[in-house]
C-alpha cells in the first residue's frame, strides 16, 4: 500500500465487550481526512462505546483492527493515540479539581505538539480561540470542568479541539444539552478549525442521535448505527431522512440484513 | 538529680529520662522557674500521648519517644527571624519576658499547650523562640518569617508566641528545617484580641530520619480571625496537635493541613476546634496523600458546647492513596451540644479516579504525568489557603518532588 491509500481512520470488524455483553458487534467504518462523517443512531446503539474503544478506555475489551494513517491504533495506549492525532470530545468530561484549565491546555498542547509554540504565542492562540467560542477569559483560572455547567464543559471540549487541531476528531454528543447560541458557537468553531492550516485535513466523526448539530456542520457522509452495527451509510440527505422518519424505518429495512 | 522524680509518678520503663532532668539545670530561669520546668518534664513522662499504639500499619510508639539528653541543643543560633515590618515587636522569648513582662504574660503559656504530653516536653526545655506582638490596629504588610533549624542529630524545642491586639493584622510563616535524625518538639501560641486577624503558616521540611512533634493552640478574641495552615512535608515522623479554643462570639477560624508521607514516613495530626462561645465559624480543610509505605492519621475534633448557639463548624478531610501499601486513617469526631448550629463534616479516602486519568491521557498526557497532575491538583484547595504566592509555589514544588 502506498502512503495515500493508508490515509484515513480505518476501522475493521471492531468488537467490544463490557461486563460480558457484546456492545460493538463488528464495526466497519472509514473516516477520511478532511471530511465530516456523522454517526447517528438511537440511544444505546453503541456510539459512545465506539468512541471509547477507539480512544482506548482501560475498562473496554476491544478486538478487531483500527489503522490511523497506517498506524495500528489498538496497539497504542490512550496517550499515544492522542499524540498520533486522535481526539475525543467527551459527552461527559471528567472534572479534575485543582488542575487549572490554562495549565491543562498547555500540558496537552505540549504533549501533542511539543515545543511548537512559545508561551506568549500559545496564550494568544488560546485567547483567540476562546473569543471564537464565547468563553470568558476567567475560565483559564478555573479548575478543569469542576463546577462547570453542561454548556461550559462542551465549550471547553471545543476549545481543546481548536487548540490541539487533531488529525481525527470524534465528537461524542457534543450537541446534547446545548442551547442554540452554544450550538452556533460549536458549529462556528468547527468551521474555523476546518478553514485553518492546522485543521484543514482533520477528519471528523460527529456522534449524535439528533440531527440538530448537522444544521451547523454539514456532513459529507452519514452512518447509521443500530445495535452495535453500522446498518446504513449515505450522504447528508440520510440525516434529513432520520429527522423526518426517526430510526424505526431504517431499523425495519435493515433487520433482514443484520 | 534523677531522684527528683516522685515515686508516686512512675516513669514508664520504656521512656527512661536519660539524664533529661539534669539537663534542665542548664536552662535560664527567666521564662520558667527550675521547679516549673521539672514539673513539666514530669508531666511529659507521666502523661499518655492519647495517640494510637503501633499496629499492622502504624509503626511509631509515641509513649516511648523521648530525646537523648546529650542531643539537646540549647544554642540560640537555631533560629532566624525576618521581619520586614517596622512597628512590630519581634524578639526572643527571654528578652520579651524581661523587657515586656506584662505583654508577654498575656500570651505565653496561656493557651494550654503545656497540658499535652509533648507540649509539656516543649515547655520543660522552652528557651528557643520568638515573641511577636502587634499593637492595636497595627497592620503588617509583609509576613514575618521565623525559621527553626535543628542540626543533624540534635534536639531543639522551639516556641513561637503571637499576641495581636484589637484590630491588628499580621501573618507569620514558620519554617522548620532539621538535619538527619534531628528531633524537634515545639509549640506555637496565638492570642488575639477582638477584630484581630492573624495567619500562621507552618511549613515543615525536616530531613531524613528527623522527627517533629508540635503543639499549636490559639485563643481568638471576639470577631477575630485566625488562620492556621500546616504543611508537613519532610521527616520520618511528623505529629501535631492543633487546638483553637473559641471563648468569644463572632470569630472565624480557618485550619488547613496538608501532608504526604512516602517511603516509611509517618504523619499524625489532631485538630480540635472548641466552640465554647456561639456565633463563631470554623472551617477545617485537610488534604493528604500517601504513597509507598507512608502512613498518616488525622483526627478532626469539633466540639460545640451546649450554650454555643449559632456556631457554624465545617470539617472537610480528603485522603488520596497512591499505593496499596500506603495507609491513611481519617476520623472526624463531632460533639455537638447545642441545637441551633450548623455542623458539617465530610471525609474521603480513595485512589486516583481512572476516569480522570483516562481523560487526561486522551489529551496526550502520559499516565504517570496525568496522575502527578491529578495528585497535585488534589492538594490545591489546601495550598490555596496558604499565604503568599512564593510559599504556595514552594509547597507545590515540594509536593511535586515527592511525586516524582
Amino acid at each position: 500500500m502506498n502512503r495515500m491509500s493508508q490515509q484515513g481512520l480505518h476501522i475493521h470488524d471492531l468488537r467490544c465487550r463490557i461486563a460480558g455483553n457484546d456492545i460493538l458487534k463488528g464495526i466497519d467504518l472509514t473516516v477520511d481526512s478532511g471530511r465530516v462523517h456523522a454517526l447517528m443512531g438511537p440511544n444505546g446503539s453503541g456510539k459512545s462505546t465506539l468512541a471509547f474503544s477507539l480512544t482506548g478506555h482501560p475498562q473496554y475489551e476491544v478486538t478487531g483492527s483500527v489503522e490511523m494513517d497506517g498506524e495500528d491504533l489498538l496497539a497504542l495506549p490512550p496517550d499515544k493515540r492522542a499524540r498520533a492525532g486522535l481526539f475525543l470530545s467527551f459527552q461527559y468530561p471528567a472534572a479534575i479539581p485543582g488542575v487549572k484549565v490554562a495549565n491543562f491546555l498547555h500540558a496537552a498542547r505540549q504533549a501533542e505538539r511539543p515545543g511548537d509554540l512559545p508561551p506568549a504565542k500559545f496564550r494568544a492562540l488560546l485567547l483567540e480561540k476562546m473569543e471564537q467560542l464565547g468563553i470568558d477569559p476567567s475560565f483559564m483560572g478555573r479548575y478543569l470542568n469542576d463546577g462547570f455547567s453542561g454548556g461550559e464543559k462542551k465549550r471547553l471540549e471545543m476549545l481543546q479541539l481548536a487548540v490541539l487541531a487533531p488529525k481525527y476528531a470524534i465528537l461524542d454528543e457534543t450537541d446534547s444539552g446545548l442551547d442554540i447560541d452554544a450550538l452556533k458557537a460549536v458549529g462556528g468553531s468547527i468551521g474555523a478549525l476546518r478553514a485553518s492550516d492546522e485543521g484543514r485535513n482533520t477528519g471528523f466523526l460527529i456522534i449524535t442521535h439528533y440531527p440538530r448539530i448537522l444544521q451547523y456542520v454539514t456532513p459529507d457522509v452519514v452512518h447509521v448505527m443500530i445495535d452495535g452495527r453500522i446498518v446504513k451509510t449515505g450522504g447528508h440527505d440520510l440525516a434529513h431522512r432520520i429527522e423526518r422518519e426517526g430510526y424505526d424505518k431504517i431499523r425495519e429495512e435493515t433487520a433482514a440484513v443484520v | 538529680m534523677s531522684s527528683a522524680i516522685s515515686p508516686t509518678q512512675p516513669v514508664p520503663s520504656e521512656a527512661e529520662p536519660h539524664g533529661l532532668f539534669e539537663k534542665l539545670s542548664s536552662l535560664d530561669g527567666t521564662l520558667l522557674s527550675p521547679e516549673e520546668r521539672r514539673r513539666a518534664l514530669e508531666r511529659f513522662f507521666r502523661l499518655r500521648s492519647g495517640r494510637e499504639k503501633p499496629g499492622h500499619f502504624w509503626k511509631v510508639d509515641f509513649e516511648s519517644i523521648a530525646p537523648d539528653a546529650d542531643s539537646i541543643d540549647l544554642t540560640e543560633t537555631n533560629i532566624t527571624v525576618e521581619n520586614p515590618n517596622s512597628g512590630l515587636l519581634v524578639c526572643d522569648l527571654a528578652t520579651a519576658a524581661r523587657m515586656q513582662p506584662e505583654l508577654f504574660a498575656r500570651a505565653f503559656g496561656t493557651t494550654g499547650v503545656a497540658a499535652t504530653k509533648f507540649g509539656a516536653l516543649a515547655s520543660a526545655f522552652c528557651g528557643l523562640g520568638v515573641f511577636i506582638y502587634a499593637r492595636a490596629d497595627y497592620a503588617a504588610d509583609e509576613p514575618i518569617v521565623v525559621r527553626y533549624d535543628a542540626p543533624a542529630g540534635a534536639a531543639i524545642f522551639p516556641w513561637s508566641v503571637v499576641l495581636a491586639e484589637r484590630g491588628a493584622r499580621l501573618t507569620v510563616v514558620e519554617r522548620l528545617a532539621g538535619g538527619a535524625g534531628a528531633f524537634i518538639c515545639g509549640a506555637a501560641e496565638l492570642v488575639t484580641e477582638e477584630h484581630a486577624d492573624v495567619t500562621f503558616a507552618s511549613v515543615q521540611q525536616i530531613g531524613d530520619g528527623a522527627r517533629a512533634i508540635f503543639t499549636h493552640a490559639a485563643r481568638p478574641g471576639r470577631d477575630a480571625a485566625i488562620s492556621w495552615a500546616l504543611a508537613e512535608l519532610g521527616g520520618q515522623l511528623a505529629a501535631g496537635d492543633l487546638t483553637v479554643s473559641i471563648d468569644h462570639p463572632g470569630s472565624q477560624t480557618s485550619i488547613t493541613g496538608l501532608f504526604f508521607p512516602r517511603s516509611t514516613q509517618h504523619v499524625d495530626l489532631v485538630s480540635t476546634v472548641d466552640h465554647r462561645a456561639g456565633e463563631a465559624t470554623s472551617e477545617t480543610v485537610i488534604k493528604s496523600a500517601a504513597t509507598e509505605k507512608g502512613q498518616a492519621r488525622f483526627l478532626g475534633n469539633i466540639r460545640i458546647a451546649p450554650h454555643a448557639q449559632g456556631s457554624d463548624a465545617r470539617l472537610r478531610d480528603d485522603a488520596l492513596l497512591l499505593s496499596t501499601t500506603a495507609h491513611v486513617d481519617s476520623v472526624p469526631a463531632l460533639e455537638i451540644g447545642a441545637n441551633d448550629v450548623k455542623a458539617y463534616h465530610g471525609a474521603t479516602v480513595g485512589a486516583i479516579d481512572v476516569e480522570q486519568v483516562f481523560y487526561m491521557e486522551t489529551r496526550g498526557i502520559e499516565r504517570a504525568a496525568a496522575e502527578r497532575m491529578i495528585a497535585l491538583g488534589f492538594f490545591e484547595p489546601a495550598i490555596e489557603r496558604f499565604p503568599s504566592t512564593n510559599l504556595r509555589d514552594e509547597i507545590r514544588a515540594a509536593l511535586a518532588a515527592k511525586l516524582s
